[in-house]
């Protein structure tokens, strides 16, 4: 199979068979899990494909026609980085969609669980391999969407539903930023193709120098840092641990969330190089890494600490990505994309064991876990393997990362030079204080000390092999990408350092490189880790000391607020608007009639009295027309029913005889019919209900209600005596082509009839299924009516 | 063009419809809507309406013509339109507006009818029909 093929099978198969699901759940059941699982895997085989030609320096570009009319393609590049997402996305897939054969429930609704998980692995790999940027968006909103569904998987309980808003609302809500910040782009290059922008040097020149282009990065990196829960957004991942726990894994550390890394990356040749794109990406980067690291130390559950340091670790890529200089635009980026890999393999693992924990300890909470390494010794050893590398011990993969970022900050601090040379390296150093410290926590507060008996079960055991084995994986390649990082660096890490900086790349990397710099930062890393470590409750309660004085100095607040706030503007609002009676919305809809004709009206200063005006009225006409006016009067004020529909019927027969008078002999034969129709239904009901309805009318009401049935009725006066006399403009009249051809295309002398049956048929069936409808309609309402009586 | 006096009638049904479907009672808002809609349909049909201009129903006989059939009426040589330049010469009545009036007022029957039997309906189960206190009905 073709590369092309085997990308675009490899996005759809997982829609198409999030669709099979429930049909597959009929006959294999909870099994339904494995089918998923082995979808996943074939995405991933898939993937495999096209490694060997991108591990060769070769990228795929291939598109077919989508919207020609707006440029639009369905397209897909295929570079290192986005082989590198698809492989995350995928095989973590395989390991999730496995992992929940354990940890769901047989109870849970399974279909809709693993439907979920499939749709939004569709999604992602399909973002990745976009290589138009409309698709991308559609993509990424789907991610946000299926992200939405999966927090709120448990439909009823409110902490679901709030998670599940919270995400949507910022990282949809941060996608609209985004699309804006894309049309920008498109309107400076002219172009939705990634590539095409990528590889041609002089629209990147161009864009750098456009007044917009300050504009365009700041809404772009808005839709990012709002999708990795960057800045203030951050707020949404913690509340998004909601989910189940596989999810969280999946979404909230491995994939999902990493979309606005990739994003960075993916853009990173076009904005890189410039001021601009080191302070906000960079700037975002450190002050998200410091806040989250720090506020982790508050959490106690081991869900929301693995949040924080999610966010905190997404940071550092941001940060590396950020690091750019005029003469290197790269220099954080090897590192950055080494320790997205890395982060993968660690959180994913780190959130499987927080799922094992869990599902046999029955807590999460940090204060009541303690001491179970006796009693689950290979997820403790799981655990441990996956929170060092966190932290960044050798020979775990984590440190060469680290390492890597440490150089990256000590290169940016020496461009930078100043002050800097210190600051942005000791920034670094107070990251890796920072997870180090909830690492070791990690490990300590579930696995070592004294088991809190009273706040757990009696017997735990060990977790089942379904829920081991995943885990046991991701640990297995943490310590191999550690111990022998040449393969994953060959493989994956250059030529996705090379897609991203569009040139060959060489990387070194190897656990002891000498005594560098970096080496000490680690090991002073290290040394304050610990003495942090020891301070670690005394750091926690004096942040929940301070967040309790000062409940407004925290973006959660702001966001509750403005929500809430909206809810009640918007309920205050509707109550006014629709206070209910139908009569309100009639009034109103007619007071907008009489200003939408008025406008024009009196805009174009229609006259009155058009000077065409026929005042020679013939007495069969003054009789006619008075009888009408005096019937219609007549049917509206007579108080009796019987009486005004007599008076009704007899303005519905004067209507035909208009109608011979205005040369219209079909029209009169219709009308005189259907009045007579019309006036047996009107009898036949009203002989149901009382014969006479006293409505008291107030002063004030009927005074109301003239003054707006005579503007209605000035206002079509208006409009009528004006419509020949140009405030509408004449038209190319369709007239012309009945009146011609009726005789030689239709055959029929009479053009009205010609037009109903012949010219415009499917009005005449659509009519016919109008009346048929009402007469069913009719029909039901009267049968339903044995149920109450 | 038409006649003042039918221009006033249509206005002043307009109002009387207007007036009707802003009652409490169901039955008189159903004789509103059926006012409105006589209105509408004549508004509609008077607009196709010239001097002059005839039935549209072809009439006499045809003859062939070099560029194609054409009627004695010679078709060939007027205009016709809805919206009448004074100039042009027209045999007929604009058929258009007319044929549309015509699938109206079936329409109008059918909705007409619906409304009836649902005002009886309301009148069954809340044992009024006035609007007002269906309170079950609110927006």
């Amino acid at each position: 199979m073709d590369s092309f093929n085997a990308i675009v099978l490899s996005i759809f198969l997982p829609f198409i068979a999030a669709l099979l699901v429930p049909l597959v759940e009929k006959v294999i059941k909870q099994r339904v899990g494995w089918f998923s699982a082995a979808i996943a895997f074939i995405s991933f085989i898939l993937i495999g494909q096209v490694t060997h030609n991108v591990v060769e320096g070769h990228t795929i570009e291939q598109s077919i026609t989508w919207l020609p009319s707006a440029g639009i393609e369905f397209g897909i590049y295929v570079d290192g980085l986005s082989m590198m997402i698809g492989f995350i996305a995928s095989g973590i897939g395989v390991i999730i969609m496995s992992y929940s054969n354990g940890y769901m429930s047989h109870k849970e609704d399974l279909p809709r669980y693993y439907q979920y998980l499939l749709l939004f692995m569709g999604s992602m790999i399909g973002m990745i391999f976009s290589s138009n940027i409309v698709q991308l968006f559609i993509f990424w909103e789907l991610t946000s969407i299926t992200s939405f569904m999966l927090i709120g998987y448990w439909r009823s309980k409110p902490a679901s539903i709030y998670g599940a808003t919270k995400s949507l609302l910022l990282t949809a809500g941060g996608g609209l930023f985004m699309l804006a910040g894309f049309i920008l782009l498109h309107s400076i290059t002219g172009t939705f193709d990634i590539p095409t922008i990528l590889h041609n040097p002089e629209i990147v020149q161009d864009l750098k120098a456009h007044p917009l282009f300050l504009a365009t990065l700041i809404l772009i990196v808005i839709g990012a840092a709002s999708k990795s829960a960057q800045g203030p957004f951050y707020i949404w991942l913690p509340n998004a641990m909601e989910a189940p726990t596989p999810v969280s894994a999946f979404l909230h550390s491995a994939t999902m969330v990493k979309a606005g890394i990739y994003l960075i990356a993916r853009v990173h040749p076009i904005f890189s190089g410039t001021d601009a794109w080191f302070l906000l990406v960079g700037g975002i980067g450190i002050f998200t890494m410091l806040l989250a690291g720090f506020l982790a130390f508050r959490q106690t559950d081991i869900k929301a600490i693995l949040a924080y340091s999610t966010i905190s670790q997404l940071a550092y890529m941001m940060t590396m990505y950020g690091y750019t200089s005029y003469h290197e635009p790269g220099i954080g980026v090897a590192a950055a994309t080494f320790h997205l890999l890395n982060h993968a393999t660690f959180k994913a693992c780190l959130f499987l064991v927080a799922g094992i924990v869990a599902h046999e300890a029955a807590t999460r909470d940090i204060r009541k876990l303690g001491g179970l390494r006796k009693e689950m010794p290979i997820t403790f050893i799981i655990a441990s393997i996956a929170a060092l590398a966190m932290a960044g011990v050798p020979p775990l993969n984590g440190f060469l990362s680290k390492e890597m970022f440490y150089e990256t900050s000590l290169e940016m601090g020496h461009v930078l030079g100043g002050p800097f040379e210190f600051l942005i390296p000791a920034a670094a150093v107070m990251a890796g204080v920072f997870t180090f410290a909830y690492s070791i926590k990690l490990i300590d507060g579930i696995f070592l000390g004294k088991r809190h008996d009273d706040h757990l079960p009696e017997h735990i055991h060990e977790a089942p092999y379904t829920m081991l084995v995943p885990a046991a994986f991701l640990a297995l390649l943490v310590i191999f990408i550690g111990i022998s990082p040449s393969q994953a660096v060959h493989y994956i890490i250059e030529p996705t350092t090379a897609g991203i900086l569009l040139e060959e790349v060489h990387l070194h990397v190897a656990l002891w490189h000498g005594f560098t710099t970096s080496l000490m930062m680690t090991i002073a890393t290290f040394l304050i880790g610990i003495a942090v470590y020891t301070k670690y409750d005394n750091i926690a309660a004096w942040q929940n000391r301070t967040n309790e004085r000062y409940p407004w100095f925290s973006v959660n607040y702001v966001y509750d607020r403005i929500v809430n706030g909206a809810k009640y503007r918007a309920g205050s609002f509707a109550a006014r608007a629709q206070p209910g009676p139908v009569k309100t919305y009639i009034s109103a809809m007619l007071l907008l009639f009489v200003v939408l004709g008025a406008i024009p009206a009196f805009i174009v200063t229609a006259t009155l009295i058009p000077d065409s005006m026929n005042f020679n009225v013939p007495a069969y006409e003054i009789l006619i027309l008075g009888m009408m006016i005096i019937a219609a009067v007549a049917s509206a004020v007579l108080r009796k029913y019987l009486h005004a529909i007599i008076a009704l019927s007899s303005v519905g027969y004067l209507v035909s005889l208009v109608f011979i008078y205005l040369k219209a002999p079909d029209l009169a034969l219709t009308q005189i019919l259907v009045e007579t129709l019309t006036t047996i239904i009107f009898l036949l009901v009203i002989v149901k209900v009382p014969q006479t309805f006293r409505e008291k009318i107030s002063n004030t009401t009927l005074a109301k209600d003239l003054i707006i049935a005579s503007a209605v009725s000035l206002i079509v006066l208006v409009l009528m005596l004006n419509a020949t006399q140009g405030i509408v403009s004449p038209l190319e009249s369709l007239s012309y082509y009945f009146v011609e051809n009726s005789l030689p295309l239709a055959g029929g002398h009479n053009i009205v009839n010609v037009i109903i049956v012949d010219f415009r048929g499917y009005d005449t069936l659509g009519e016919i299924s109008v009346l048929c409808l009402a007469a069913l309609g009719a029909y039901n309402l009267i049968s339903s009516r044995g149920d109450n009586q | 063009m038409n006649s003042a006096l039918l221009s006033i009638t249509i206005a002043l049904l307009f109002g009387i419809g207007t007036f009707l479907i802003l009652r409490k009672d169901l039955i008189k808002i159903v004789i509103g809507l059926s006012i409105l809609s006589h209105a509408v349909n004549m508004l509609i049909v008077s607009t196709g309406l010239f001097e002059n201009g005839k039935v549209p129903i072809i009439t006499g006989e045809h003859a062939e013509h070099s560029s194609g059939i054409v009627f004695t009426d010679d078709l060939a040589n007027s205009v016709l339109a809805p919206v009448v330049p004074e100039s042009a010469e027209m045999i007929y009545v604009d058929p258009l507006v007319q044929a549309l009036v015509l699938t109206a007022i079936v329409i109008s029957l059918a909705t007409t009818a619906f409304i009836l039997i649902l005002a009886y309906r309301i009148y069954e189960e809340y044992g009024t029909t006035d609007i007002s206190k269906l309170r079950r009905l609110w927006g």
